[in-house]
């Protein structure tokens, strides 16, 4: 078996005095000096990052790792748009499934503050179809029409999807990590200007710099001596089209449903299980649909379920969703995202979440996707 | 700089698809959008069924708010996509008028 031995990560945010391999620097120390390892006891490491090379013409970031370690070891970068982070954690267990008794540490890091919005939302769009962005659509325009397309289906309206946003602000107020920190209602969500109608600012996560990793192992004797360890169930990735067009629905993301039934059986639970979810909120819209996609809530009822707060922390739910902030208020460098959220479940099935504690968790998820739902990363963590 | 490659390769194909006849399955209006479109926003993105069922994007021109809705009956036309410099290939390609 597969564990997680432990996590770091750093602030996310506007960082400007910081690079990316700042970023990754200060991530990979914190996370072996968490866990009193040497960089020569790690065997392995997976990056996920997805704008070096577009924004910033940085590419064989692998051998820029080895610098920084001062090894001489495999590294490989996972690339999957927004769930590069999860594809590296999905890429590294599969390296441990092929080597026993082997480290391996997996870090995720975006820099995209250096950057105009309109060149960041430029290299963001190289991971949508060739059509796509010859008609100027842009990733708040696919989630867009993917938004528009449920609310007039199922009779919602904007004011439904604003209760995603003003959940997850609310724990990125108990996140001294997250990039806001700041809760909002309701009303601040809907008199926030439009990005790509019918979403605005505040159905939007951020573009943040950051960067989160974590220390993947098999090897008995290390996790026997570790004070915190949880294990790996099941971690899946499925991938699809990557027009929007092409897919069976416009508001589903098949990917997410198959990478989630093949998880929970091969985890061996039932969904009821899970008492901590992080779900990829790039928009509001999006965590509807997962909630929906990930079997947690029926078809269509995603957008009167959220009014209800039931996966807010502190209202009694069974099910508490995003306790980090998610990438709505946590942020959302795109590459550390995926870490992110397995290590935010690592903390709460370790009794380390401080004030977002979720009280006697034993089984959480974290759910990654990259694109408008090219890519769906899920992955099961339990004690 | 767009590669007028890339352009000439593309435009063999618009040809085909112009003056097609379709329905509006879902819509956005890009208001933050990349550097090349910039200039042009805020700017309303159609996802049209056509009549043979295949399924196309373009940017709609030519309309009125009330026509942005599902189920719009629109047709696809020659429109000018971006230039993204003074000197670069102005790339041409398909958007939708509604009917």
């Amino acid at each position: 078996m597969n564990s997680v031995i432990g996590y770091y990560t750093t602030q996310f945010g506007e960082l400007w005095d910081k690079s990316l391999f700042d970023l990754v620097e200060e991530a990979i120390a914190g996370v072996l000096k968490q866990n009193k390892l040497a960089n020569e006891q790690i065997d392995a490491v997976f990056f996920g990052n997805m704008l070096a090379g577009v924004l910033e013409n940085n590419l064989h970031s692998t051998s820029k790792i080895a610098e920084i370690l001062k090894v001489n070891i495999p590294i490989f970068r996972a690339e999957a748009a927004c769930a590069s982070g999860g594809a590296a954690f999905n890429l590294a267990k599969t390296y441990l499934e092929a080597n026993s008794n082997k480290n391996v540490l997996v870090v995720g890091a975006e820099k995209m503050t250096d950057y105009s919005p309109e060149e960041a939302i430029t290299g963001l769009s190289a991971a949508s179809s060739g059509e796509e962005q010859e008609a100027g659509l842009t990733f708040p325009g696919l989630y867009g029409m993917m938004a528009n397309y449920y609310l007039e289906k199922y009779h919602y309206t904007e004011e439904n999807l604003a209760y995603v946003s003003v959940k997850n602000h609310f724990h990125g107020s108990l996140n001294n990590k997250a990039h806001f920190r700041r809760k909002i209602t309701v009303k601040d969500v809907l008199s926030s200007p439009y990005v790509a109608f019918p979403l605005k600012v505040l159905d939007s996560s951020p573009i943040s710099d950051g960067a989160s990793a974590v220390i993947i192992t098999n090897n008995r004797d290390l996790i026997k001596k570790q004070k915190n360890s949880v294990s790996v169930l099941a971690s899946e990735v499925i991938t699809d089209t990557i027009s929007l067009k092409s897919r069976k629905q416009i508001d589903e993301i098949l990917a997410t449903k198959i990478a989630t039934d093949v998880a929970f059986k091969k985890a061996k639970i039932s969904r009821r299980d899970i008492k901590v979810a992080e779900v990829h909120d790039c928009f509001s819209i999006a965590e509807i649909l997962a909630m929906e996609d990930l079997g947690f809530w029926e078809k269509g009822t995603g957008g009167n379920k959220i009014t209800e707060l039931s996966t807010m922390f502190g209202n009694g739910g069974s099910l508490i969703v995003n306790t980090s902030g998610g990438l709505k208020a946590a942020g959302h460098p795109v590459g550390a995202t995926g870490i992110k959220q397995i290590g935010e479940i690592f903390l709460q099935l370790t009794n380390q979440a401080e004030k977002r504690q979720v009280k006697n968790a034993k089984y959480g998820l974290a759910h990654n996707v990259g694109g408008s739902g090219g890519t769906a990363v899920v992955t099961i963590l339990g004690i | 700089m767009i590669s007028p490659v890339k352009i000439w390769r593309r435009q063999k194909k618009i040809r085909k698809i112009l003056g097609k006849k379709g329905k509006v399955l879902t819509w956005t209006k890009i208001f933050t959008p990349g550097a090349d479109f910039k200039k042009y926003a805020p700017y309303p993105v159609v996802l049209v069924e056509l009549e043979n069922k295949d399924k196309i994007y373009g940017q709609l021109v030519s309309y009125e708010e009330k026509d942005l809705k599902m189920g719009k009956e629109v047709v696809s036309v020659l429109r000018k996509v971006r230039s993204s410099s003074e000197e670069g290939v102005i790339a041409y390609g398909i958007k939708f008028k509604p009917l």
